[in-house]
């Protein structure tokens, strides 16, 4: 599979009054041609600061990235120029913010919101630009779009905004669309068709995208792969099949075990003690360690590396150390671990286990 | 449930914005159920359907249009004295769901989980007070300590827990939570369910929980309703709702509803719900009508001999 972009040992800070906050500490990740990747994790986790960076969104006067790089069309963001990304941002890779209310201008029709990047990036005549326009309003299903081109935001509702955001993002064709939280601040039921209408559209203008989400109900549904991150880092990452069905690192387990599903009967939820690190002055080892029930010693010493499960599965918890005493996840995980072996064919308990670097750091495959 | 004392009777209950004029919303339009003692009533449905709106109306926060709230047969609406009112109040309380802006942020946490003390007059002494202060916070999970912050300095999931103690203070027999979770991320969302369940156990509390998660309200909830458009449109106990949903809009919101499992996400079937599929003629009165033991739909009578039928089965 090509890979459309890729992140390498990504490390961001924010130079707060309080000190530096180490908000991406070593994120690496490929993103293949056609997928969907999905990133999980919760506020402060470093999920939408990752995606920020690659639009290179961040602010400038406080936020540094110290180290790493983003590599897309064999360029790597990281170096370009002002001038240089407005030519990839909203071209080239394009982006889906959470709130439909604040994202789109509310002093400008719908239609010329449509076209500035049509105009901007394909040096389209305003005539062209409109007609293209008006097939992105019919294509991401919103009704009369010749009268809705000329009307402004606040004429539409939630749903409907958020399908304007994506036919703006859509424009140009990209080739990565980075979606933060599009769905959040909707209704389960225009959630459902929001999802729906980005799957579609995936298919037919073959898109790679990037999904951020906390909700792992809308991760089942639209995602490829998963990569689940914590204090600013991967934790885990795999097929959506192996993150669900054959989870390795104990927060992974504590995030599937804490969502009630339609069989959880009246015993206490399981949840994650605690609360997230603080970036300011992240723990030395593993930085899920205070709130892990199955902490080891070394997990306070040493941070744990990537361990693999399959060719696309890792985890980075000491629990897949060959020294490792072998631990009994909770029981929602077994549940699921006792489906993933008869969707996969191999037995659950018999994961390879193997000291390997992440696959975004090895070359040339 | 064993016991089934009515606690709380909603009567035709009916709350109209802007009434009379152009542009008049009835964002509660005739809705009728009971709470009893003890349970966890959940009320869910896309936002503007009026759930909120209901249990605002419920606890006073907005004066009805029409229709009773009967709390323990006396009608909360209605004229009341200024004692009766404060009575009443320290009955009924409410957890918010922004715990950002539901919190003052010039008071402490003390002066903010003690203003019903002071209210109510539930402390002798200075030292009392400040004895229920920590009492609280410590049943909630927090310690001490804490009582002398304020809000800002304190995480989503913290900010909650001092509403849910704010709003036991003055030791309520029920609780309006109006979307308590909603704010929080996955991980704390189930440590303050949890801690809901664990006081309502311990103190014997009543729910009316708000949400539009329904996972959540589903493991939460004895019986949950569904509202639509300012009606509610089905009423059961959650087990009978998610398995058997009656009514076209409950099943249309259950299968929008994504499930963290992917393979039952790749069969999933969408519904879609269009209010006119109904068909119904001027003449036939569309009533909330009780199918089985304890499910309620909002249907007219051809529709209810056909979910009697589906029902037997």
């Amino acid at each position: 599979m090509e890979k459309i972009l890729q992140v390498k040992d990504l490390n961001i800070s924010f130079h707060t009054f309080s000190g530096e906050v180490k908000a991406i500490r070593g994120v690496s990740f490929d993103l293949l041609k056609g997928e969907t990747l999905a990133i999980v994790g919760e506020s402060g986790s470093g999920k939408s600061v990752t995606t920020k960076a690659i639009m290179r969104l961040l602010p400038e006067h406080n936020s540094e990235i110290k180290k790493g790089e983003i590599l897309f069309n064999g360029k790597d963001l990281t170096k370009l120029t002002d001038k240089q990304m407005q030519k990839i941002r909203g071209h080239d890779i394009s982006m889906i913010f959470q709130d439909p209310m604040t994202s789109l201008n509310p002093t400008m029709k719908i239609g010329n919101q449509i076209m500035e990047p049509l105009v901007k990036h394909q040096n389209m005549s305003s005539h062209a630009a409109k007609e293209r326009a008006l097939e992105l309003l019919k294509l991401v299903g919103i009704p009369k779009p010749e009268i809705r081109i000329n009307q402004y935001p606040h004429q539409f509702s939630g749903g409907m905004r958020q399908r304007v955001v994506i036919a703006i993002a859509l424009a140009c064709n990209p080739k990565v669309l980075i979606a933060d939280e599009p769905t959040t601040a909707l209704d389960v039921t225009i959630q459902a068709q929001i999802l729906e209408l980005m799957k579609d559209l995936q298919k037919k203008i073959d898109t790679s995208i990037i999904f951020i989400t906390h909700d792992l109900g809308v991760v089942a549904n639209v995602a490829d792969r998963v990569a689940v991150m914590y204090g600013g880092k991967i934790i885990e990452i795999g097929t959506a099949d192996e993150i669900f069905y054959n989870p390795q690192h104990p927060y992974t387990w504590g995030l599937i075990s804490s969502m009630p599903d339609m069989e959880t009967d009246d015993d206490e939820l399981f949840s994650i003690p605690g609360t997230p690190p603080d970036l300011l002055d992240p723990p030395k080892g593993d930085a899920f360690a205070p709130r892990n029930p199955y902490v080891m010693k070394i997990d306070l010493e040493q941070e744990p590396p990537f361990f693999k499960v399959s060719d696309t599965h890792y985890a980075a918890t000491w629990l897949l150390h060959p020294d490792a005493p072998k631990v009994e996840p909770p029981e929602a995980v077994k549940r699921r671990q006792s489906q993933f072996s008869s969707i996969a064919g191999t037995a659950s308990g018999d994961v390879r286990l193997e000291k390997s670097n992440f696959p975004g750091t090895k070359e040339g495959k | 449930m064993a016991n089934k004392e009515k606690l709380l009777e909603i009567k035709n209950l009916k709350q109209y914005f802007n009434e009379g004029k152009a542009n008049e919303v009835k964002a509660v339009d005739d809705v009728s159920f009971d709470i009893f003692k003890g349970e966890v009533m959940g009320l869910v449905g896309e936002s503007g359907c009026g759930k909120s709106t209901t249990g605002r109306t419920i606890i006073r926060l907005y004066d009805a249009t029409g229709g009773e709230v009967l709390y323990n047969g006396t009608n909360v609406h209605g004229k009341k004295s200024k004692h009766q009112l404060k009575e009443f109040n320290r009955k009924m309380q409410m957890i918010f769901q922004d715990p950002y802006a539901s919190l003052n942020p010039r008071l402490k946490i003390a002066d903010v989980i003690a203003e019903g003390i002071d209210i109510h007059g539930l402390a002798k002494s200075k030292k009392e007070r400040m004895e229920q202060v920590y009492e609280l916070l410590e049943t909630v999970g927090l310690n001490r300590e804490h009582a002398n912050r304020y809000p800002h300095e304190f995480s989503g999931g913290q900010r909650q827990r001092i509403g849910i103690a704010r709003a036991l203070a003055v030791q309520p027999e029920f609780i309006i939570a109006d979307e308590p979770i909603s704010a929080l991320d996955v991980s704390i969302q189930a440590q303050v369910v949890n801690l809901m369940k664990k006081l309502q156990k311990e103190k014997g509390l009543t729910y009316l929980f708000i949400a539009h998660d329904l996972s959540m309200v589903k493991y939460i909830s004895d019986r949950i309703g569904v509202m639509y458009y300012g009606k509610m449109v089905e009423l059961a106990s959650a087990e009978d709702l998610y398995k058997n949903p009656l009514h076209p809009y409950t099943q249309s919101l259950l299968s929008a509803i994504p499930v963290p499992d992917p393979i039952s996400e790749r069969s999933r079937k969408r519904k879609s719900y269009d209010p006119a599929s109904h068909n119904y003629d001027n003449n036939e009165s569309v009533e909330f009508r009780e199918v089985t033991p304890g499910h309620f739909v909002l249907c007219s009578e051809k529709e209810f001999n056909q979910y009697k039928v589906i029902s037997k089965h």
